[in-house]
């Protein structure tokens, strides 16, 4: 199967540092399924998923993406190409902070299709039914500092999702949840993976990097392992905690 | 460098641990540059302001002749007139010192300073860096006080006039300092409480309709002191007549600002529901987030609006009085009187820009985690932008429009014959107003030059 993305050579150096933060990077991710990275901090995970979101420009490299349009290389596009692919085409979780706190739940994942062209009323429906989905009806109208972390995170994913997005990102996702909660906000983002989408997914939490299907392991800016992890717990998502 | 910051409870050793921290402190916020420098600036502003201000009304103290008690009457009521606005500067300069700030003290009271440590080295930095702010701005008063000189009063520059005696000056920088010192003081409690520095997001102000109906009152009472004005002036002279009117318009002003934040509110509520686009939603979510603030910062426009429309009128009516047997220092009061009018209005949009545009700066600082956040999920950055700006004018035009509404209508017969008579003088002043509106709106677009800066550096926010 073709790679959905397909990152060859990836180095980020960041001004002012002495050593790369990613060292020439190469990572191939498949549609259809979930890749967890992991590594100690400050070995590079964050920077590797932004290069391959489009957040950073690497330094040098290649970030093949299949978008709808067909392949291009978002390391070469520029800024404003990039933010629009990241609007269209990429969808974000991140620990915290992708939401507005202003606005309300609904408004949060409305807001995502508004910018998109869809007319308010239609991006309220869609929005709606995300959330339904997500297990928040009823608290559409509160704002968002009015919910718990775990209610917000459902919120992100619901933004993520709504505009169709087939490539999630999350940066340690469950990073400021109770173990609980933290389970039930992988199980769904482990569920949009059950229905085609692809995940990536920065952790420093071994639960949740047992339940993907692919460990990808950093140090230093280097891969230094990727493995398959047992299929049966990797694609269903029903696993509940330990 | 904790360490020496745990012991000293006591207040002179809080001062001393303070003293020995505050170069740490100073060094640290090297790398926060734009943070320190835009209070800085904005301290600059409000000195200059200040010191033009003071320079403009003491230069009609200088004269003694028959007139010079009423143009003195009239200094002082502008004086006033600009004060208010002034003092939204300096809050909002205090404020935007205050926030940064609040952040780095908490980590400095986890780490185990002492209370009295704290306290010391907020107010040590205020002071500091409103005294710097001060002296700039003395200078930038050198620089632009000759261009007030170029005002003309009874057909003269008034030049050299609006020179500060000199020995005034270090007291104004005195003042502004601690001033900034004493609002630092007292901005410091809730962070010295909580020790996590968690700023707790205060509930919006819940503004009533009943006050709505109080207002609706005193605009009634004032119309009628207003059309019997003639009674007054029977019983009392003109004296009586001053008074009234005096009562009156700040009567109606108080009432204008009572219910200002609960229309701003209706109306946010109301476009949050209707808005199309995001930008309009987030204007309007972002004014419903704490109608009061953003009232407060563009209500100095609403005395502005109120005086612009009773000095156009007035001028009007005036000028419609045949004036050739006048005493020629009368017709040279007439028409100082409109050169005021338009002084005061343009002084105070300059005054209402500058805090649009510093509370903009602050915010945006404020929020800067939020513009990265936005910018990673590929908002366009125009729509940041946009919507600040619409939540700002939106407020501007509810300001303005309402109060010089309520002017319209206490003088209502006045106004429709003053478009017919002097239609020059109501262009000219709603040309001020114009140009007013666009300083405003140019000084909230200012604060988006910020934002290129903190996507460029993301790391430091989040
Ligand atoms: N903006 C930046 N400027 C300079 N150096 C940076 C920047 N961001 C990250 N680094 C450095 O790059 C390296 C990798 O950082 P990165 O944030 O990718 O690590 P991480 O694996 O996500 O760590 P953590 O688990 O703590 O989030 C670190 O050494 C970090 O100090
Ligand atoms: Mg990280």
């Amino acid at each position: 199967m073709t790679s959905l993305l397909s990152a060859r050579g990836l180095t980020m150096h960041y001004p002012g540092s002495t050593s790369p933060a990613l060292d020439s990077v190469d990572l191939d991710i498949v549609p259809g399924t979930s890749v967890a990275v992991m590594g100690a901090s400050g070995s590079g995970k964050t920077t590797l998923l932004h290069c391959l979101a489009g957040i950073l420009r690497p330094t040098t490299g290649s970030v093949m993406l299949q978008a709808g349009s067909g392949p291009v290389d978002v390391a070469a596009m520029d800024d404003a190409a990039r933010a629009r692919l990241r609007r269209e085409e990429l969808g974000f979780v991140f620990q915290q902070g992708l939401l507005l706190g202003e606005l309300t739940a609904l408004e949060n994942v409305a807001v995502a299709r508004m910018l998109a062209g869809v007319p308010r009323a239609q991006a309220e429906a869609e929005a709606q039914q995300w959330l339904a989905h997500l297990g928040l009806t009823g608290l559409e109208q509160r704002r968002l500092g009015e919910l718990s972390g775990g209610q917000a995170q459902r919120v992100a994913i619901a933004r993520a999702q709504v505009t169709g997005a087939r490539l999630i990102f999350a940066d340690e996702p469950t990073g400021a949840l109770d173990s609980a909660t933290s389970v039930e906000v992988l199980d769904l983002l482990l569920a949009a993976v059950a229905t085609g989408r692809t995940l990536v997914v920065v952790t420093h939490d071994a639960d949740v990097a047992r339940r993907c299907g692919r460990t990808v392991v950093l140090r230093d800016g280097h891969v230094v392992s990727d493995t398959a992890a047992p299929a049966a717990t990797a694609a269903t998502g029903t696993e509940t905690a330990r | 460098m904790s360490a020496p910051a745990v012991a000293a409870p006591r207040h002179a050793g809080a001062v001393a641990t303070a003293l020995h921290l505050a170069p740490l402190f100073a060094r640290r916020r090297d790398s926060d540059r734009l943070a320190t420098l835009l209070p800085v600036a904005s301290f600059m502003v409000v000195t200059a302001l200040l010191e033009l201000v003071a320079g403009g009304a003491q230069a009609f103290f200088r004269w003694d002749d028959d007139l010079a008690a009423t143009y003195q009457t009239l200094a002082v009521i502008a004086l006033v007139l600009l004060l208010v606005p002034l003092g939204t500067v300096g809050a909002s300069a205090a404020r935007l010192a205050a926030r940064r700030r609040d952040e780095r003290l908490a980590s400095l009271r986890l780490l185990g300073a002492t209370t009295g440590t704290v306290t010391a080295l907020t107010v040590l930095e205020a002071a500091a860096t409103a005294l710097v702010g001060a002296l700039a701005g003395t200078v930038l008063y050198g620089a632009t006080a000759p261009l007030l000189g170029l005002l003309h009063f009874r057909g003269e520059a008034l030049g050299g006039q609006v020179w500060l005696p000199w020995g005034w000056l270090p007291l104004v920088v005195l003042g502004v300092t601690l001033l900034a010192a004493v609002s630092a003081l007292a901005g410091l409690r809730a962070v010295v409480v909580t020790p996590l520095g968690v700023r707790t997001r205060q509930r919006a102000g819940t503004a009533h309709w009943v006050r709505a109906l109080v207002a609706a009152g005193v605009l009634a009472v004032g119309l009628l002191a207003v059309q019997s004005l003639s009674l007054f002036g029977q019983m009392g002279g003109v004296v009586a007549i001053v008074g009234v009117l005096a009562g009156v318009f700040g009567a109606v002003l108080l009432a204008v600002d009572a219910i200002g934040p609960w229309v701003l509110r209706l109306r946010a509520r109301r476009r949050a529901r209707t808005a199309r686009t995001v930008p309009r939603l987030l204007a309007a979510r972002m004014t419903l987030e704490d109608p009061k603030a953003a009232w407060r910062q563009v209500s100095g426009v609403a005395m502005t609006s109120f005086v612009g429309v009773f000095g156009a009128v007035g001028l009007a009516m005036a000028s419609y009085t045949d004036t050739a047997d006048m005493p020629a220092d009368e017709r040279w009061l007439m028409h100082d009187i409109s050169t005021g009018v338009l002084v005061t209005v343009a002084g105070s949009f300059l005054m209402v820009a500058c805090s649009v545009g510093i509370n903009q700066a602050a915010t945006t600082l404020d929020r800067a985690a939020v513009h990265v956040s936005l910018d990673r999920l590929g908002v366009p950055r125009t729509v940041m932008a946009e919507a600040t700006r619409r939540a700002v004018m939106s407020a501007l035009w509810l300001v303005s429009g309402g109060s010089a509404l309520c002017a319209v209508v206490l003088l209502l017969p006045l106004v429709g014959m003053a478009i017919f008579m002097q239609p020059v003088a109501v262009v000219t002043a709603a040309a001020v107003f114009a140009v007013g509106f666009g300083l405003v709106r140019g000084a909230a677009a200012l604060s988006t030059r910020l934002v290129p800066g903190i996507l460029a550096r993301p790391e430091r926010v989040l």
